[in-house]
């Protein structure tokens, strides 16, 4: 039988705080190995499938990878496409938490039909960029460049955003609208999150992941024969936080907040939506540097490649080893293993939390900051 | 690792289906897809298994099938 992988939170309460939070993970975190022996087609075409949640990602890194490995420079168009379809699976991501999640955790009802339609809007961006399937095309597929259909499909899911926030997204992330908006709707997540006084909850010493990765990324991938490594990850003992708050704290809104609130709730929501503004700002500026090209192929090398991804949840890296252009190594570090670590960063918000009747609300709060990309119990001690 | 196991349509109900994957059957909500789904469809489910995430092809879904087996095997999982 295949359990699904998860994590569990148990957290242990004295003296009316939490002292302790322990993470147990079952994720399946060395099952990329088997990729080994594998034809880099085969492997290219089980990587959206089988890492579904963040598909589109998984695979640009892993193609990224395979071409360093190959020494294959992709031109700028097909970065910009591969760029582009990364970003909408990040926007779409964002996109459901905020029309499916925060309304549950802040006791409404999923917005689902905002969900599907921001869902809808940009799923076809794929097959628009590459008619011909072959996105996953080592050197690039054949590439098109249907501006107006893309710059239609990103549209459609900035008016859906709107719609779902009630306001215009890239308005507001303004420090000055955002805050209107929290004393407008408290009915919002971020607004609750505020009226309940729970923006700060969290807030703990704030280890952001650096812009290019941990320095020693390569050394401890290349060096990680057990999978502890990719297991627990961690800097000189240090374990960094990734995703929208680390990636985005620089912005003026979420620098404004954490002066405030620290690494806390609210900034790490505000976070979410900068990165769901940000995401579709960026995706406008790249369809000028689409243009069409026919696609490539890949030779036979040998090399090593690792490539880095920003992906919805944080930064990804794939490591990949070629041989006469098979695959001989391959391992995957995720996002989830940084923030869900046992010493990471979501046990350092849980601890010193009080045990009052709203915990566990507040608990599951700041999981889904976080967002893991598998289910997470939660069980008091 | 977020790893998503191809799961099998065994029956429909309104926008609820039972879904079927290495002999567990679960229940999940078809809402979130826009194509039609059938019995004998592949689905992919989100995380928790709530929703239906996306169809994928059958050819899709048994190459992946495969390696999750595998994976299972060489006790990977």
């Amino acid at each position: 039988m295949f359990s699904e992988a998860g994590l569990s939170v148990s957290l242990r309460v004295r003296d009316g705080a939490v002292a302790a939070a322990l993470i147990r993970s079952t994720r399946m975190v060395q099952a990329a190995r088997l990729f080994a022996k594998r034809p880099p087609t085969e492997v290219l075409h089980l990587l959206p499938t089988v890492f579904s949640l963040c598909g589109t990602a998984q695979a640009m890194t892993g193609l990224n990878a395979m071409e360093k490995a190959a020494a294959i420079t992709a031109s700028p168009a097909q970065k910009a496409a591969r760029t582009l379809l990364v970003l909408a699976e990040t926007v779409t991501e964002h996109g459901l938490t905020i029309a499916r999640d925060w309304p549950a955790l802040a006791g409404g009802q999923p917005r689902l039909d905002h969900a599907k339609r921001i869902r809808g809007a940009l799923a076809g961006l794929r097959g628009t960029l590459y008619p011909q399937g072959d996105w996953l095309s080592p050197g690039g597929g054949t590439l098109t460049a249907d501006c107006d259909r893309i710059c239609a499909a990103i549209d459609q899911a900035r008016q859906a955003i709107t719609q779902l926030m009630g306001h215009d997204i890239d308005e507001l992330v303004l420090p000055i609208a955002f805050q209107a908006w929290l004393e407008r709707d408290p009915t919002h997540l971020p607004g609750l999150v505020q009226a309940k006084g729970w923006a700060g909850i969290g807030a703990a010493p704030f280890l952001p992941m650096p812009e290019m990765g941990p320095p020693d990324l390569a050394a401890r991938m290349a060096t990680d024969r057990d999978g502890q490594y990719l297991a627990r990850p961690d800097c000189a003992g240090r374990v960094f936080e990734t995703g929208s708050l680390a990636h985005w704290s620089w912005h003026p809104l979420i620098s404004d907040l954490m002066d405030r609130f620290g690494a806390g709730l609210l900034p790490r929501l505000a976070a979410r939506l900068v990165a769901l503004a940000e995401g579709l700002r960026e995706m406008e500026e790249l369809v000028r540097d689409l243009k069409p090209e026919p696609a490539c192929s890949l030779p036979g090398l040998s090399g090593e490649g690792l490539t880095l991804t920003e992906a919805a949840r944080g930064l990804l890296a794939h490591r990949v080893v070629l041989n006469d252009g098979k695959i001989s190594q391959y391992q995957i570090l995720a996002p989830t293993e940084w923030n869900f670590h046992p010493e990471g960063p979501l046990v350092r918000a849980l601890h010193g939390l009080p045990a009052d009747p709203d915990l566990e609300w507040k608990v599951r709060l700041l999981i889904n900051a976080l967002d893991p990309c598998v289910a997470c119990a939660i069980t008091l001690e | 690792m977020c790893m998503a196991v191809p799961s099998r349509v065994v029956s429909i109900d309104g926008q609820m289906a039972v879904v079927e994957a290495f002999g567990q059957t679960r229940q999940t909500s078809l809402m979130m897809l826009d194509e039609p789904v059938a019995v004998g469809d592949y689905l992919i489910l989100g995380a928790g298994g709530n929703f239906a995430a996306e169809k994928v092809s059958e050819e899709t879904a048994l190459a992946a099938i495969d390696y999750l087996s595998q994976v299972l095997e060489d006790g990977l999982a």
